[in-house]
């Protein structure tokens, strides 16, 4: 009987087949994925976006008349620069004005400007020359963009912790081998997906009428959302970590949290931190634009500068918001290359 | 100290991995558990600290009966060293040493990681005795050698002074020559702390040589139980040849049959 199965196993390996790994299956949901493709990419105005990206690039190399693209670009980019880091206030509008003692940097200058203006007596639109004196800080519009900047990231700071906090217990609740019950599992499921859910503008423009405008909506509305995500993330890691080291804590008797404290943490941590920096990343460019909505930091003062068409502060802003996520960047490498 | 009661384990998807065992283990013995991989020596063992329960039957440990009541204070009296070492990878070798008497320890204590000082002195005098050095105290398990960290595994285990001791495969990881000095110092070990062992083991000669009593396991079966002379070359052989073929069913029913043969030899 050996012998008989040998030979058959021989015979059989003559007639085996490997097959192609794909077959009509995999053609019809290429098909499929193609038709939605095509019918989405029409909806986009895709054509349209080819069409005129490749206007431009032809109109900047001379290829092309005229570009409705570029000329818009132009326009920005010579709105743009220079980049203004100045500010002038008239003199008449600060109060107790000492002129031997000015603040640090800053002087004095006459500015005549031609301005078009409407006579209220005529309802005319009259030119008049008006002669201001203004106190000229050379830099004074860039410590103004800096200081909103830094209540920014503290917005950020605040709002990564309070997803940190928030996450712990939901994650603990959220991995199926912790959670006490499936009712608190699923409990634990749904706040984690309804806070991530939500949009931190739109939460962020609930809570501006719950707690006034400031930083307080901001970085609540940022703590939770993120929470959210970590939550998810945390009880992911929590489920997947190795069962070794639990076990062992659990045949002596340890309890849950601390296994979870000693057999789970030490080989989670490096992706915590990692999440937690990513987090606290997406919170800086967050809290950047959360300010829109009246919740604190600097997007108030873009979009108020965007919408006076002051381009050459909406430059500096965006010029230190480049900055600053650029540095935390390097920042959270860094940290991270030490922990790890 | 330790007796199994007629204890029949069946998985649920129908497999019996214990079928029926009955042992006792006086105090302070040093039994091995011999078998092929897969004969159901983990399964037994890890029905005493409660990680399996049995289908059947009854697991009596220091004259109390295991259950789910009692088992929260047995699991105290019971340690396992782990065939994979079950070290946190990450954990300093000082904290996985420590974790061992984490049942003893408050929450907070072990929250912020600041164990009672009798603790601490516990486990470097636990390290001395496995021979790790102090310089080992801060460094990652994970940076260790396999041999060196079934030493911390061994620490470990002894953190909490257990009267059971249950080793499980403790070698099946590590060459041989480390092998013999890990199995030298779970001996000692157990002894100097008055502990019973329970040890799986899947190499004879080693069974032999460090066993007070050999059990044999094969297909959830106990089939040989005696002192290590009793147990030849012979009854290797089947024990041995029988579980090759317990691997490959289309072999097996041509073989004779083994397990009456050796039940011949335990009777």
């Amino acid at each position: 009987m050996k012998t008989s199965m040998s030979e058959l196993s021989a015979n059989r390996a003559s007639e085996w087949r490997l097959n192609p790994p794909f077959n009509a299956r995999h053609l019809l949901i290429a098909l499929a994925a193609l038709l939605v493709l095509a019918v989405t990419g029409a909806r986009m105005e895709v054509p349209r976006m080819l069409y005129e990206t490749v206007e431009a690039v032809g109109y900047t190399v001379g290829l092309a008349e005229q570009s409705p693209v570029a000329t818009g670009i132009k326009r920005v980019a010579e709105s743009v620069w220079p980049l203004r880091i100045s500010e002038e206030t008239e003199t008449a509008r600060i109060e107790n004005l000492d002129r031997n003692n000015l603040p640090w940097l800053a002087r004095i200058e006459i500015r005549e400007s031609r301005e078009p203006r409407m006579n209220t007596a005529t309802l005319q639109i009259e030119e008049t020359v008006e002669r201001k004196e203004v106190l000229v800080k050379p830099i004074g519009y860039l410590t103004h963009v800096l200081a909103k900047m830094l209540e920014t990231l503290e917005m950020a700071l605040w709002g990564t912790l309070l997803a940190v906090l928030l996450s712990i217990p939901l994650a603990y609740y959220a991995a199926a081998n912790y959670a006490p019950n499936r009712l608190a599992y699923n409990a634990s499921r749904s706040t984690i997906s309804l806070f991530r859910a939500i949009p931190e503008l739109v939460s962020a423009l609930f809570l501006v009428l719950a707690f006034g405008f400031g930083p307080i909506a901001g970085f609540l509305a940022l703590g939770i959302h993120g929470a959210g995500f970590l939550g998810k993330f945390y009880a992911e890691d929590i489920e997947n970590a190795d069962r070794n080291p639990q076990e062992a804590l659990q045949a002596i008797g340890a309890g849950k949290v601390k296994t979870l404290w000693y057999g789970v943490l030490p080989q989670v941590l490096p992706q915590y931190i990692a999440y937690t920096l990513y987090i606290l990343d997406r919170n800086v460019r967050m809290a950047t634009v959360i300010g829109i909505v009246g919740a604190g930091g600097i997007g108030l003062e873009l979009k108020g500068r965007f919408d006076m068409f002051n381009f050459g502060h909406v430059g500096t802003i965006l010029l230190i918001i480049f900055l600053t996520v650029f540095l935390l960047d390097r920042f959270s490498a860094r940290l991270r290359s030490r922990i790890l | 100290m330790l007796k199994f009661d007629n204890v029949t384990k069946r998985f649920p998807d129908g497999t019996e991995a214990i079928r029926k065992i009955s042992l006792h283990v006086p105090r302070g013995q040093f039994c091995v558990v011999l078998g092929p991989s897969g004969a159901g020596k983990s399964t037994l063992l890890r029905m005493l600290n409660g990680l399996t329960r049995p289908t059947d039957g009854e697991v009596i440990l220091d004259g109390v009966k295991l259950t789910d009541k009692t088992l929260p204070r047995l699991r105290r009296k019971v340690a396992t060293v782990h065939q994979q070492f079950n070290l946190t990878p990450r954990l300093s070798v000082a904290f996985n040493v420590l974790s061992g008497a984490l049942p003893q320890v408050s929450y907070w204590r072990a929250g912020i990681g600041w164990f009672p000082a009798a603790l601490r002195a516990k486990a470097c005098r636990l390290l001395d005795e496995v021979g790790l050095t102090p310089e080992h105290l801060p460094r990652r398990v994970s940076e260790l050698s396999g041999g060196q960290q079934q030493r911390v595994g061994i620490a470990r285990a002894f953190m909490m002074d257990p009267a059971v001791l249950l080793v499980d495969e403790p070698v099946a990881s590590l060459d041989p020559r480390i092998s013999r000095g890990i199995l030298e110092l779970l001996r000692r070990q157990s002894q100097q702390h008055g502990a019973t062992v329970l040890c799986s083991l899947h190499q004879p000669e080693l069974a032999r040589e460090f066993g007070d009593r050999i059990v044999a396991v094969s297909r959830g079966r106990l089939v040989f139980d005696g002192a290590p002379a009793r147990l030849t070359d012979a009854v290797c052989e089947d024990l041995y040849h029988g579980a090759l073929n317990h691997h490959d069913p289309d072999r097996a029913e041509q073989l004779p049959a083994f397990a009456p043969a050796l039940e011949t030899v335990s009777a």
